[in-house]
């Protein structure tokens, strides 16, 4: 083991800030999944018993001896307790399929995404005119059979369990990086109108697009900044898939996606909150201009398929990056292939300081605990002969 | 290159109902407008080759070939169809419900020439088996976004096995997440996180199957 100097907190810190650290800090995506399966509980009564859940979690980390920070405190969503908010994930978990509740979604699978168009292309009028929390309070019947009042209590009630995850890893000196989560306006409108018909409206009507995009990422700021506040953990997570090079061109980026992402990590950075911008699929080709965003205020998450190593030749002193063992590795690989991979991360992603060790994306429901814990026990054991 | 052609290429979309609509009314054979059409398409797969197109152009184009041909294939000729380069079946593996990659890859297939098969989601291994008995495709393409995938992957390519259809059958897996090592934990023959890659895969593996 590394001779530690540093708390769990103060290293992270130095990773976020591009700072010296005693070793590698290493913070999984961990969800209530794997430690659910590790428990002998199903998926499905992990997600529908948030105490037992949220305890499988910590179960784990003790078990493993422990990590450096959690990403998102736990498995609640946190909400400003609105309806518009309410309205937003019902939108999102709509087309969710539960593991146990959909014949086709096992007990131990992971939630799945049917994708479909929630959204219509006549849509996009109202949303400019009214912004989106207007649009959303507008046509909550559309979206969700509860009514306001309900709304709010149940938002209420996930910031509350948002807030004490958050509590309980605080109080054994982990820190929590995220306080809320937020989508760009792209990943949240593509999803919504399903990959497809959003494709063929930047196709068909960019101009309109655009101007839903502008009439909507003020209020996903400010209802990112205010979830923070009411956790109290300083930090967002920016959920990004759609917008980059896997998907679209340059041309598409520059226009639809980078403009957001950097008004929103500007906004957060001036309210000294954290962004962790959770980039899903291949970014490679967007990384030369995330060197355009503020220095040391955000965190590159990557899940595997966006090239590390070059993320590290482009963006070394000046954004911490954070990945990526890959889902398939910790699912069908061994621990040799784990701790090979870890010290090659640890070798060239980490030297000089600014990176994370973690899971690519989440880790899998169907890890295997060995490869899991190879991960945690490489980054504290392994110092690179430098 | 014909006018067509170049215009499914270049994802002009009002040009292209324009002329379908003109080409129909002039009494062209439909099978030349499909074959029009799929030159377009395979313009669209090299502009994707060289970098020039991505995922979203793929997408726009298949959207236009699908719509072409929702107005042309009602003009062939009962019993005349085209024939394909090779039959497939294609599906997203038992556990997975999830459809964009696959529809992608199915819309792209069929661009291509292939008989696709589409078995839709969470489809099971002996399913799968019946459908390749029953079609007697040669290739089998199986999707998944989960971990949980790579098992069902695996235990489809046992059952086929099992069939005695093994050595008929060339297998390739997709998915954001697969890869080499899936590949060979799953017993394909080939992976792809990539459907203008996977269109040319089955392209090659049609070419052995004819010879």
């Amino acid at each position: 083991m590394i001779r530690e100097t540093m708390t769990p907190g103060e290293r992270v810190e130095a990773a976020i800030k591009l700072e010296p650290y005693d070793r590698v800090p290493v913070a999984p995506l961990m969800d209530v999944m794997f430690p659910c399966r590790r428990k002998g509980m199903t998926v499905a009564y992990g997600i529908s018993h948030w105490r037992e859940g949220f305890q499988a979690i910590v179960d784990i980390f003790d078990e493993v001896g422990g990590w450096d920070a959690m990403i998102l405190p736990g498995y609640s969503l946190a909400l400003t307790p609105t309806v518009a908010s309410g309205v937003t994930v019902a939108l999102g978990t709509g087309d969710y399929r539960f593991p146990g509740q959909d014949p086709a979604v096992s007990e131990n699978s992971q939630p799945q995404y049917a994708e479909r168009e929630q959204l219509t292309a006549e849509d996009y009028d109202e949303i400019i005119n009214l912004g989106w929390s207007g649009f959303a309070e507008k046509h909550r019947e559309r979206f969700t059979p509860f009514s306001p009042d309900q709304i709010i209590a149940w938002t209420q009630r996930q910031t509350e369990h948002y807030t004490r995850e958050g509590e309980t890893w605080a109080e054994r000196g982990i820190p929590s990086l995220c306080g809320a989560i937020v989508e760009s306006p792209l990943m949240f409108l593509s999803t919504k109108r399903s990959l497809t018909a959003f494709t063929m409206d930047l196709h068909r009507i960019p101009d309109k697009v655009q101007a839903a995009m502008d009439a909507m990422v003020d209020g996903f700021i400010q209802g990112a900044i205010e979830g923070a506040r009411l956790t109290r953990i300083p930090g967002v997570m920016l959920v990004l898939e759609r917008g980059g090079g896997f998907y679209y061109p340059l041309k598409i980026f520059e226009r639809f996606e980078f403009p957001y992402m950097k008004k929103m990590v500007e906004a957060f950075a001036a309210e000294g909150l954290l962004t962790v911008m959770h980039f899903d699929q291949d970014w490679t080709l967007n990384l030369p201009y995330l060197t355009d965003l503020p220095r040391g205020k955000c965190v590159c998450e990557l899940d595997s398929t966006t090239d590390i190593f070059k993320a590290k030749e482009i963006l070394k002193d000046h954004i911490c990056i954070m990945g990526d063992v890959p889902a398939s590795l910790a699912a069908i690989g061994t621990p040799g292939d784990t701790e090979a991979y870890c010290k090659k991360l640890i070798d060239v992603v980490g030297d000089g300081g600014g990176f994370i060790l973690s899971s690519g994306c989440t880790v899998p429901a169907d890890a295997k605990f060995e490869n899991f814990k190879t991960m945690i026990d490489t980054a504290k054991g392994y110092l690179p002969a430098r | 290159m014909s006018e067509l052609a170049d215009a499914l290429a270049d994802l002009n979309e009002d040009e292209v109902r324009k002329l379908v609509r003109e080409k129909i009314d002039a009494g062209v054979d439909p099978m030349a407008i499909i074959v029009e059409c799929r030159k377009g398409m395979d313009i669209v797969g090299e502009r994707y080759k060289s970098k020039d197109y991505f995922l979203s152009e793929l997408i726009i184009s298949g959207e236009m070939f699908k719509e072409a041909m929702a107005v042309v294939e009602p003009m062939l000729k009962a019993g005349k169809q085209v024939e394909p380069l090779s039959k497939m079946v294609l599906a997203t593996v038992k556990g997975d419900i999830h459809n964009i990659g696959k529809d992608i890859a199915a819309t792209l297939l069929t661009a291509a020439g292939f008989e696709v098969h589409d078995l839709g989601i969470d489809v099971a291994p002996g399913v799968i088996v019946e459908k390749l008995s029953e079609t007697g495709a040669p290739i089998l393409g199986m999707s998944g976004l989960l971990t949980p995938s790579f098992e069902s992957m695996k235990e489809t390519v046992e059952a086929v096995e099992q069939a005695g259809l093994r050595d008929k059958v060339k297998v390739i897996i997709g998915g954001g997440i697969v890869t080499e090592q899936v590949r060979k934990y799953a017993g394909a023959d080939a992976f792809t996180n990539d459907a203008s890659e996977g269109v040319d895969i089955c392209r090659g593996f049609a070419k052995e199957g004819n010879k």
